[in-house]
Order: structure tokens, then C-alpha cells, then sequence
């Protein structure tokens, strides 16, 4: 019984059932595969580009940044959620406009906030560089 | 000295948890990304703890000295289910915060991410391992099947915890147990989160205390009622 089970085990593990639990793919990732990817649904992960937030009566549009300074450009429908700012990790479910564009399209947005807590200063000054002081 | 500690189990318990919540609902300041939003963090990790680690972890423990020839006793047997049980409760708890908390930061009540199914999973164990024992009446095989199945089932608890480095997941990483040791919960917001770690581990002792005297009654009650039906048989004659 228990030699079944670890049979089973072993066998999905070599089928890469555990590759294909990975929630999203990122930017980078997307985008060197993004020939074989077609317009198949997936959730795409990315930094929000700071200054390229645009929203609209249908939802919003931004710029996804991957960490080699990869870029996906979103057009989302429906508001996001109230966490959705610059510089915040957010999942988009949806698909690329074409197997070779950088546009992309979603039909959702859903903030990966970070593991960090630190206490919010709202009477700090915000200066010019963004730092606060 | 015991009995002291046994009888301060419950309202240490309360106080613990009562100063949490003051410390969390007013004393800490909100969170520089997530706001008020961030004031889950005394209550959904702690909860987890207990869920997984404490409850199911005494449950499997238990089991593990039930089969052993040498330490095998009713009592294991006994805290085995009660944990259980108790794990259940915790489970249920940690999803239900997890989706109150990811609704408005993430935007979605679930996600199907390697974290939130596998304890998902975890709760169907649980509820699987008392099922387990529900379709059983002989005490002795019942306790052996729900101890192999608890051991068996075990084995996504530290898949649980690392879920969240294996694989890509919508869930974040840990606050507190990072794997490079780094604490990323800051000032009197950590306080109030130990705190509030304190105050749920004793809830499950607490809780675990109270469910084992339930289990050593219902056994009484099984077995005296057995043997006031033969007396009864007896008296009949038959």
C-alpha cells in the first residue's frame, strides 16, 4: 500500500506536476516563451511600472516590469484592487494580444502584496525623489 | 503547583488574547502598503501555527506513540483525536481569515496557489481522519487506522510550509521564520504578533485539555452503558 503511494509520488514528480504548480508565470519567463504561448490564457506576473498607471471607465492600463528590465503592456478590465498602486507585485490573468506582441490583455488583476510590515508615517514628507524623510 | 497552572490555563488564555486584540486593533499603527488591512497579521499567521504546526503536530506525535509498542496507551490515542479535532477547528480558521485578508489586498476571496491548496488538502485530512475513526467501533483497530492514516497525512505539513519557496505562489513568503532568518514584521507590530502567538497556543492547550476530559467521559459512558445492558440481560435471565 505504502509502496503505491510512493510509486505514484515519484511518478508525477518526474511528469513535472510540480513545475505546473507554479500560480503565474513572470514577466521574463512570459516573455521567452511567449512564441509558444500564443494568446493562451495565463497569469502573468510583474512590478507595476511607476507613472504608467492609466485608468479608465473599463479598468486600467500600465506597464509590467520583470526584473531584466523586461516590458509587458497591460490593458486590464475591471477596477483593481484597492491595494493596485506603482511599484506593487501584481498578478494579471489574461493572454498576449499576438505570439509576438508585448501587449498584453486582462480580464483580472490581483495584487501580490509583499511579507513586509512596516509602520505607515503619514505625516512624513514625501520629497521630490520619492524618499520619505 | 500543577493544579495552580491548570487552573490559570483559561484566563491566562483570555488575557493574552484580549491584550492581542487591544495592542492590535489600537495600539499598533497601520501598515505602510496595506493600511488597516495589515492588522490581520496578529491573528491569520497565529492561527496557522496552531493549525498545522501545534494541533496537527500533536496529533501525528500522538499517533506516532500509539503505534510504538512501548509508549502505546489510550492517552496517545486520546490526544491524538482531540488534537485533531482541534487542528480542524484551527484549519477552518486559517482559511477563513486567509480569504477575509485576500479579498481586499488581493483582490480575490481564494486562489488555487500551492499554499492555499495544500492546506486546503490538509483540512480534508482532517476531516477524513475523523471520518475514519466515526466508521469504526473497535477501539483498538480504530485507533491504529487514525494513527497510520494521521502519520500518512502528515507529510503536507512541511510541504504546506514550503510551498511558498517551492513554488511560485499568489500567497506570500514568511513574516517571521524566513529562511534567511530575517524578521519582516517591524516594531510593536512584531510585539503584538508574538503576543498573539502566545495567546493561540494556549487557546489550543486549552482547547485540547477540554476535548481530552470530553473524550475520557464519553469512553466512561460507552463502557457503563455496556455493562448496565448485561446487568440487565442478566437480571432478564437470559
Amino acid at each position: 500500500m505504502i509502496a503505491v503511494l510512493v510509486v505514484v509520488v515519484v511518478v508525477l514528480l518526474s511528469q513535472g506536476l510540480l513545475k505546473s504548480l507554479n500560480y503565474f508565470e513572470t514577466v521574463d519567463q512570459a516573455l521567452g516563451q511567449r512564441a509558444s504561448l500564443g494568446t493562451k490564457v495565463i497569469r502573468l506576473e510583474g512590478v507595476v511600472e511607476p507613472g504608467t498607471i492609466s485608468r479608465t471607465n473599463a479598468g486600467a492600463s500600465f506597464t509590467l516590469t520583470g526584473t531584466r528590465s523586461n516590458h509587458v503592456f497591460v490593458s486590464a478590465q475591471g477596477s483593481p484592487p484597492q491595494l493596485f498602486q506603482a511599484n506593487i507585485p501584481v498578478v494579471v490573468v489574461g493572454h498576449f494580444v499576438s505570439s509576438t506582441s508585448l501587449d498584453f490583455v486582462g480580464t483580472q488583476i490581483m495584487v501580490k502584496h509583499t511579507s513586509n510590515y512596516i509602520a505607515a508615517h503619514p505625516n512624513r514628507v514625501k520629497a521630490p525623489n520619492g524618499t520619505t524623510r | 503547583m500543577t493544579r495552580m497552572l491548570q487552573r490559570l490555563l483559561g484566563p491566562v488564555t483570555l488575557a493574552s488574547l484580549a491584550l492581542t486584540a487591544w495592542l492590535g486593533l489600537w495600539v499598533t499603527p497601520p501598515d505602510r502598503v496595506q493600511g488597516d488591512l495589515a492588522r490581520l497579521v496578529y491573528v491569520h499567521p497565529a492561527l496557522a501555527w496552531v493549525a498545522l504546526y501545534l494541533s496537527f503536530g500533536t496529533a501525528t506525535i500522538a499517533s506516532v506513540l500509539y503505534l510504538w509498542p512501548r509508549t502505546r496507551s489510550v492517552t496517545a490515542d486520546r490526544v491524538a483525536v482531540s488534537a485533531m479535532e482541534v487542528s480542524l477547528v484551527f484549519i477552518l480558521l486559517t482559511l477563513a481569515t486567509g480569504s477575509i485578508w485576500g479579498r481586499p489586498t488581493w483582490g480575490v476571496w481564494w486562489a488555487w496557489d500551492a499554499r492555499l491548496t495544500s492546506t486546503a488538502i490538509l483540512g480534508v485530512f482532517a476531516l477524513a481522519y475523523l471520518a475514519l475513526r466515526r466508521a469504526n467501533d473497535d477501539p483498538t483497530q480504530r485507533a491504529r487506522r487514525g494513527a497510520v492514516f494521521a502519520i500518512l497525512t502528515a507529510i503536507n505539513v512541511p510541504i504546506i510550509h514550503f510551498s511558498v519557496l517551492w513554488w511560485k505562489t499568489l500567497h506570500q513568503g514568511a513574516s517571521v521564520l524566513t529562511s534567511t532568518g530575517q524578521l519582516n514584521v517591524h516594531g510593536s507590530m512584531l510585539w503584538t504578533m508574538l503576543i498573539g502567538f502566545v495567546g493561540f497556543t494556549l487557546l489550543f492547550f486549552w482547547l485540547l485539555r477540554e476535548r481530552y476530559r470530553l473524550e475520557v467521559k464519553r469512553d466512561r459512558l460507552v463502557a457503563s452503558t455496556v455493562d448496565e445492558a448485561l446487568a440487565q440481560r442478566r437480571r432478564e435471565g437470559v
